[in-house]
């Protein structure tokens, strides 16, 4: 079968045809460097994102504190990551980059905060 | 009151150029922002992407910021919050006011203009219809939900293709609205290719090119827009129209440079840029008064306008410590294929970084020419919503004494 790509390593954006058996590339067409291969192996075995979001603060001058993910997190996990989230409220002061939520969703990746406030 | 360089505004542009011109030996470095924190737009712009160029780190626009501001604290450059610059002059003095000081003047040696820009509104784009809640831009929306925490909507409409309204389709996805689509009146995307990719492709939400919003309905709220396709010559073709159900429109329409206070101290402005006309120093066609970030030109990236905020510190430190004169220019000018260009001016004091635009999206080899410095570099494309960047140096240019034409020319293969 053959799957289409578009590669976001680089501003380039590579159009990648990857021609695929059973999650194995036989042939791939478009990808004017070595990183296009490893993104559509990695989009191929388990697309990975950074995801960034806000949670509830009190006690700041503002709503919302951004957070993100420490880590790269599995795609197909972002809706149930989003729910976890939704519930979290936390108190002001909050440094950047402290730890908001440990191992989220079981992924062994931490919610951090993108500010101090 | 009195200050070596004062910067106007307290965004990146204007943070780098403070934190520079403090670093090249302006003793009073003083910042003025009209919010109640620094940081600018960034502050807002929770997602990742930003710094891959200075920091080299991917960054999110907040972490951007406050590393920024950890670094103005630690220089001793000064700031004074909630505080709107209301007048500049010719002579170098900007009015200002706040609640602590009522109104003021600053007599600064040198000024770094770091304004930023606006976005583009509805009454830009004369869309008929009613006039019901429901209509934002793609940056009012973004606070709302990153900061004040609020969704503006639970179906969405979003006009335009810019990175804003790209970066806004997958957050509002994220926060639990429904994006109808997002409609795009150019044959091509306006944002980046990756925030296609990432935020519109990774959430299955449609982009129509060659699309338009016709006309907005809804008394109080929006209820919908009518949508069409448009023509080579972007006029809508009779026939096409569809009605889109939705309670929210988000326009993501450009970016304008916000250069009122630059009108008023007779600093000439571009009509290509729709910012000060500038040298390689980033200095405008007043003395003195240098320009950095998106108030200049409309870059994509952060780390672009952060470059410029290099150049117009130290330059601004150094007017500040020993006035000069310019004697000798030369023009910088957009030569085939080329639209947006800047800087439009050299002056034979610092290398030369120009940035610009293709007008034309070509999706082949190009070659990028420099006349008359003969400089030749081949790319593989050439897409007008990629900004387009090359650095040479003051060696090189000594010698030049005719106008520098930068073209885009397709190979033939």
């Amino acid at each position: 079968m053959i799957k289409h790509f578009t590669c976001v390593i680089c501003p380039m954006g590579c159009e990648i045809d990857a021609e695929e058996e059973k999650g194995k590339i036989i042939s791939l067409k478009g990808n004017k460097c070595a990183r296009g291969k490893e993104f559509v192996v990695q989009e191929l075995e388990e697309p990975l994102r950074v995801l960034t979001t806000t949670v509830r603060i009190e006690g700041a001058e503002f709503n919302m504190l951004p957070v993100r993910t420490d880590k790269p997190i599995p795609k197909r996990l972002i809706p149930v990551i989003m729910e976890d989230i939704a519930k979290i409220e936390i108190n002001a002061p909050v440094k950047m980059y402290k730890v908001i939520v440990k191992n989220i969703a079981g992924t062994k990746v931490n919610i951090i905060a993108t500010r101090s406030m | 009151m009195k200050a070596d360089v004062t910067v106007i505004g307290g965004g990146p542009g204007g943070l780098v150029s403070a934190l520079f011109a403090k670093r090249n030996g302006a003793k009073r470095v003083l910042i003025l922002e009209r919010e109640d924190e620094l940081g600018g737009i960034l502050k807002q712009c929770i997602h990742n992407g930003f710094g891959l160029e200075l920091f080299k780190k991917d960054l999110t626009g907040p972490e951007y910021a406050e590393r920024l501001i950890d670094d103005i604290n630690k220089e001793g450059v000064d700031y004074m919050l909630d505080t709107m610059a209301i007048h500049l002059s010719k002579d170098r003095t900007i009015t200002a006011v706040n609640s602590k000081h009522g109104v003021f003047n600053i007599d600064s040696k040198s000024i770094v203009l770091a304004m930023g820009c606006r976005e583009r509104a509805r009454g830009n784009l004369v869309i008929p219809g009613t006039r019901p809640a429901g209509i934002y831009t793609a940056g009012v929306a973004q606070r709302f939900i990153n900061i004040d925490g609020y969704l503006p909507g639970k179906e969405v409409v979003i006009l335009g293709s810019g990175d804003i309204g790209l970066i806004m389709a997958r957050r509002l996805t994220l926060e639990g609205a429904k994006v109808k689509g997002v409609y795009e009146i150019m044959n091509h995307p306006g944002g980046l290719k990756r925030n296609i990719v990432q935020c519109l492709n990774d959430f299955d939400i449609p982009l129509y090119l060659s699309h338009t919003v016709m006309e907005i309905k809804g008394k109080d709220r929006v209820t919908g827009v009518i949508v069409a396709k448009v023509d080579g010559k972007m006029q809508p073709i009779k026939g096409t129209e569809e009605f889109v159900k939705c309670d929210t429109l988000l326009l993501s329409v450009g970016l304008i440079p916000e250069n009122e206070l630059s009108k008023e101290a007779n600093i000439e402005i571009s009509s290509n840029t729709k910012g000060p006309v500038m040298t390689e120093t980033m200095e405008t066609s007043v003395l003195g008064i240098f320009s950095s970030g998106n108030v200049s030109v409309v870059f994509d990236l952060v780390d672009y306008v952060a470059e410029t905020g290099v150049i117009a510190g130290k330059n601004a430190a150094e007017f500040a410590k020993e006035k000069w004169e310019n004697k000798k220019f030369i023009n910088i000018l957009p030569g085939k294929n080329v639209g947006i260009l800047f800087p439009q001016m050299y002056s034979y004091r610092d290398d030369l970084v120009i940035f610009f635009r293709s007008k034309k999206w070509i999706e082949k080899t190009v070659d990028i020419e420099i006349q008359p410095l003969n400089m030749k570099m081949r790319r593989f494309y050439a897409r007008p919503n990629e900004m387009i960047r090359i650095k040479i140096l003051k060696d090189k240019l000594l010698s030049v004494k005719d106008d520098i034409t930068v073209s885009i020319k397709e190979v033939k293969e």
